[in-house]
């Protein structure tokens, strides 16, 4: 029997759409995992705290991102837990005193400027809004990273999270009307 | 674009330059350059494509001793008010008019290197990349992260120091207000002065010192003529200084075309 | 199935439409725009903790306050402490770009120190009766000079020798000039504290004497344009007539003034009261003259130095080199470790031995004295390095203010205060330490510390606060009135003019004043001589048209600059603001090195 031209032609755009869904992230992407497996669920449950503990603020404004290793040596200068994962990172960073050098998934070009003070303290936003449930994360999932323009994957939205984009940020500066000029968020 | 929001009144931010107290030492130049991670001369550049944000010119009455008389000018973006020429011409909207604070803002990431800017600025202070910044072995590490470096084909200017106003925007959000405190945002040229020549404010607070110095009889602005309405303020009590600013261009005694 | 080259392209082409469904085709395009926004070349600023530290800058005798700004501990700008009360917030270009010279490309990483030490121990052992072991030192009055003199005194055969002190070591009051005559000297180009010399600028008429128009003439009340070398009969002439006595005739040939120029001018300084004048090392009558126009006392004071421990009185006394016999100097160690003003080597080569003398030049680079050295050795740049700063010219009271690193300096780095006492046998690490103690003991005057921006009396403070403000950029300013140490009188060291040259070279050179020239500038510095006209750059030297065409020589020309003592290759400028006749150069090391003020030159082609 013949198989008709257009079964081809089908099965092109079928093959290319699966390629193009399925096998492209996995080709355009590449994924380290981040240096120590830390768990946020954890330390939000056993010790208590809340994002701003870690993540804070300084006197300046400024936002002192992912805590430096003297945040963490404060309290693991010894194992605490019995996990592999501590201990491994007590071997590895404490006692050494090297800085674990994380994957930042929200990290943002350098021609951009976002103030994360002004958007939690005069803006009453969550941390969850732009950056999902990360506290109830077990585990920290692997850092992935656009191969051509370096940029973290989940600057393109992630099932938790909408993405960072410059349209995402736009949208809700248009919606509360905080509008003015570029160079409120570029530097 | 602009939305109102109502919370702040608009400012808008000038200088005031007392060019009878510049003594042309520069120190304005180079503290631009250092808070704006602008790179040492590449070794092709010359004044005409070297990158100034700021620049002094040394320009003379045209007399010979015994009447010869000098005068240090700084020049800058003049942070055009009205009609804004550069803001007019580029393709790619690349250049904005703050309407919160009145700073002509240049975004180098949308720039495609036209130049057309340049062009329309009757100032001559737009400055294009012609070469890849570098900085000798170790240098870069004394960057300063509140500006973005800019890649070779793309213009820059003058933005008063938009890296600084970010900072006082988040000090003054540290303290849970929304607006800055007045002498908290001053841009490297203006703190760097020894001579104190450059003051800086809001054009429209009546009590900062900016805002007398504009309506001194004594002020005048460059190139009043063509109506850019310009937010520098230059003084000087002498009358042959004041006439430069209708000046085609300050006279720098015999100019090589060839840059 | 029949696979025909037909189907084959009905299968691309529905791929080609199926591909354009998913995201493949626009994510490469955004890719490629944000590829080629974000150039890999382009370095990235360091993020991190913002932090203020704050030192006193090393880059000139003025030792402004330095604010530093620093991400994590990195500085990355520096500005001036607002409320300082010797500097007021100022600083130069030079300070503030002082960050950047850690990393300059041609700064020395490494040298023979253990050889060096070697053969200067050896010429200390070998030191003949008649001959001298010498420590040149090119910024006199720091810690660490007394440390040489304290060392020289225990050498046997041990002389210090620094270049004559301005005003014979008086100190100016500009506050206190109504009128400043200024004979050649930079007044509002670096000289003093910038930030003082701006701040008193208002109160005083300046004038300036000098034979071509530096950009203090541009900025003067009045310029008097006097032939090259003429500022003694100047300042002749107005002793003269301040005295009452005839003037004599050489004033006016000389200066090309006329007598009743030169009248006028002396009947300003008396009216016009007190009026400073300043001038060179060349003209030591303007001692005389300051007594006569009232400014001895008032804008000219005698100003001791700050206090030093008891024990270190027994120190070598500055000398000059003229002091020195030629051919005596068996081993000389010159400390370049901060910018100074350069001696020429032809007037230092005849004072050395003339079989194997052992020069050593503690430098930063070996674009000064490492010409000609016979062992350089590397010192910690500013702001790596630890020194201190007397009071600067400019300041009617003595000061004392320590420069504390804000990088730490390289593995490998001389420190010469170290060496040379090492050489004399002595130790004399904790001198700074002794010194603020001493300081502290005589309970004068008040510390300033800059992060407060307050001054407390030092009786009021304890030693140990004391030394911790002082590491913290902190600054001691005696009490006004008398002197807390008796005043050293250098007295006027009076330089002999040199010989007019032979006029057979055609053009006049004048020397543009290029601070820092024995050190090193920023990168940066490249604002103020390439990419704009302010400055003239330092291989370079600017000709008028007229001139230039008479050498042969077009803009951006590569020559030779040749005068009676040597070459050097230069590249030309031709700017209508020199006069004809005359080649205008940067006083850097290589220049002094082969012509002085009003030397005569040629610019040939090279």
């Amino acid at each position: 029997m013949r198989i008709p031209g257009y079964l081809f032609f089908l099965g092109g755009t079928l093959a290319a759409l699966g390629a193009g869904w399925a096998g492209f992230p996995h080709v355009i992407y590449e994924s380290r995992p981040q240096p120590v497996d830390f768990s946020h669920k954890v330390h939000a449950e056993k010790a208590g705290a809340k994002c701003e503990d870690c993540h804070s603020f300084r006197d300046d404004g400024t936002f002192a991102g992912v805590p430096a290793l003297d945040k963490c040596s404060g309290c693991h200068a010894a194992p605490m837990g019995t996990t592999p994962a501590e201990k491994n990172f007590i071997d590895g960073y404490v006692t050494p005193n090297r800085q674990p050098q994380w994957a930042v998934y929200a990290r943002q070009p350098e021609n951009v400027y976002f103030s994360h003070i002004t958007h939690v303290k005069l803006g009453g936003m969550k941390c969850e809004v732009c950056h999902g449930d990360e506290g109830a994360t077990d585990t920290l999932r692997p850092y992935q990273q656009d191969r051509i323009s370096g940029y973290s994957r989940d600057i393109w939205g992630t099932a938790a999270a909408k993405g960072m984009k410059m349209d995402d940020c736009v949208d809700c500066h248009r919606k509360h009307g905080f509008e003015h000029s570029c160079l409120d968020c570029h530097k | 674009m602009i939305a109102a929001n109502g919370n702040n009144k608009a400012k808008r931010y000038g200088m005031t330059i007392d060019v009878d107290r510049c003594t042309g030492c520069g120190a304005c130049m180079v503290a631009c350059a250092v808070e704006n991670n602008v790179p040492p001369a590449h070794e092709g550049a010359t004044d005409r494509k070297g990158i100034t944000w700021i620049r002094v010119f040394k320009v003379d009455n045209g007399e010979d001793y015994p009447d010869k008389r000098t005068v240090f000018l700084p020049v800058l973006c003049q942070q055009c008010g009205e009609d804004t020429p550069c803001v007019h011409v580029c393709p790619q909207q690349a250049v904005d008019v703050d309407p919160a604070t009145g700073i002509v803002g240049q975004m180098p990431e949308r720039c495609l290197g036209c130049r057309y800017c340049m062009a329309a600025c009757p100032y001559h202070a737009r400055y294009f990349n012609w070469w890849d910044p570098e900085w000798p072995a170790g240098m870069e590490k004394t960057l300063n992260p509140d500006v973005a470096p800019r890649m070779r084909g793309v213009v820059e200017k003058c933005n008063f120091c938009h890296g600084r106003w970010h900072a006082a925007k988040q000090r003054a959000a540290a303290a849970g207000k929304k607006e800055i405190q007045p002498g908290d945002y001053v841009p490297a040229c203006v703190e760097a002065c020894p001579a104190a020549a450059i003051r800086f404010g809001d054009l429209n607070d009546p009590a900062a010192e900016v805002a007398r110095g504009a309506k001194d009889p004594a002020s005048f602005r460059l190139l009043e003529k063509l109506h850019t309405e310009p937010k520098i303020y230059y003084s000087s009590r002498r009358d042959w200084v004041r006439r430069i600013g209708d000046a085609p261009r300050p006279p720098m005694g015999k100019e090589n075309p060839r840059g | 199935m029949q696979t025909t080259r037909r189907n084959l392209f009905k299968f691309l082409g529905g791929s080609a439409v199926g591909v354009m469904f998913t995201p493949a085709p626009w994510r490469l395009i955004t890719d490629t725009a944000l590829w080629s926004e974000n150039w890999p070349g382009i370095p990235r600023p360091v993020r991190g903790e913002i932090k203020t530290r704050y030192t006193t800058c090393a880059l000139c005798p003025a030792g402004c306050a330095v604010r530093a700004r620093l991400v994590g501990e990195q500085p990355v700008a520096l500005m001036g402490v607002p409320a300082h009360p010797l500097s007021l917030g100022a600083l130069c270009p030079f300070g503030l770009t002082g960050h950047h010279l850690p990393y300059h490309p041609e700064r020395l990483k490494q040298g023979p120190a253990h050889e060096a030490a070697g053969a200067v121990a050896n010429a200390i052992a070998q030191c003949g009766p008649n001959e001298r072991i010498a420590v040149l030192d090119l910024r006199p009055g720091r810690t660490a000079s007394w440390t040489y003199r304290r060392a020289m005194a225990a050498v046997k055969n041990g002389v210090y020798l620094t270049a004559p002190r301005p005003l014979g070591g008086a100190a100016v009051n500009l506050a206190a000039a109504r009128t400043v005559l200024s004979i050649g000297v930079p007044l509002l180009e670096g000289w003093g504290t910038p930030g003082n010399v701006l701040a008193a600028r208002a109160g005083f008429r300046l004038i300036q004497a000098e034979p071509f128009e530096s950009r203090t003439a541009a900025l003067a009340d009045l310029w008097l344009r006097i032939n090259p070398g003429s500022g003694r009969s100047l300042a002749l002439g107005l002793t003269a007539q301040l005295e009452g006595k005839a003037m004599p005739a050489q004033a006016a040939a000389e200066t090309g003034l006329t007598e009743s120029q030169i009248a006028d001018l002396a009947a300003d300084l008396a009216h016009n009261g007190p009026a400073l004048v300043l001038a060179g090392e060349d003209v030591p009558e303007v001692a005389p003259l300051n007594r006569l126009t009232g400014a001895w006392g008032k804008a000219l004071i005698a100003r001791a130095e700050a206090p030093v421990p008891d024990s270190w009185k027994k120190a070598a006394p500055p000398a000059g080199l003229a002091s020195v016999p030629d051919g005596s100097i068996r081993a000389l160690l010159i400390d370049e470790s901060v910018p100074g003003d350069y001696i020429p080597w032809n007037a230092i080569a005849p004072k050395l031995v003339p079989d194997n003398p052992v020069v050593v030049a503690f430098a930063w680079s070996r674009n000064g004295y490492g010409r000609h050295a016979q062992f350089t050795l590397p010192t910690a740049v500013y702001p790596e390095m630890t020194g201190d700063a007397p009071a600067a010219t400019d300041s009617p009271a003595a000061a004392f203010r320590i420069s504390t690193p804000l990088v730490p300096a390289p593995a490998g780095m001389v420190d010469p205060a170290a060496f040379i006492a090492g050489a004399a046998g002595m130790d004399a690490s904790s001198a700074l330490r002794e010194r603020a103690d001493a300081i502290h003991k005589t309970g004068r005057g008040t510390l300033f510390t800059c992060a407060d921006a307050k001054s407390t009396p030092v009786k009021e403070v304890k030693p140990e606060d004391f030394w911790k403000a002082l590491n913290e950029g902190g600054c001691w300013v005696d009490a006004a009135g008398k002197p807390s140490a008796p005043v050293e009188e250098t007295g006027w060291q009076a330089k002999t003019p040199a010989p007019q040259e032979a006029s057979d070279l055609p053009l006049l050179v004048a020397l543009t004043d290029l601070p820092g020239a024995t050190g090193l500038i920023s990168p940066l510095m490249s604002k103020l001589y390439q990419e704009s006209n302010l400055r003239l750059g330092p291989n370079r030297a600017a000709l008028n048209p007229a001139s230039a065409a008479a050498c042969g020589v077009s803009e951006g020309a590569h020559a030779v600059l040749q005068t009676r003592l040597g070459e050097r290759p230069i590249q030309v400028t031709v700017s209508a603001s020199v006069p004809p006749g005359v080649v205008e150069v940067g006083a850097s090391p290589e220049i002094l090195d082969i012509c002085g003020a009003f030397s005569r030159a040629r610019v040939a082609q090279s």
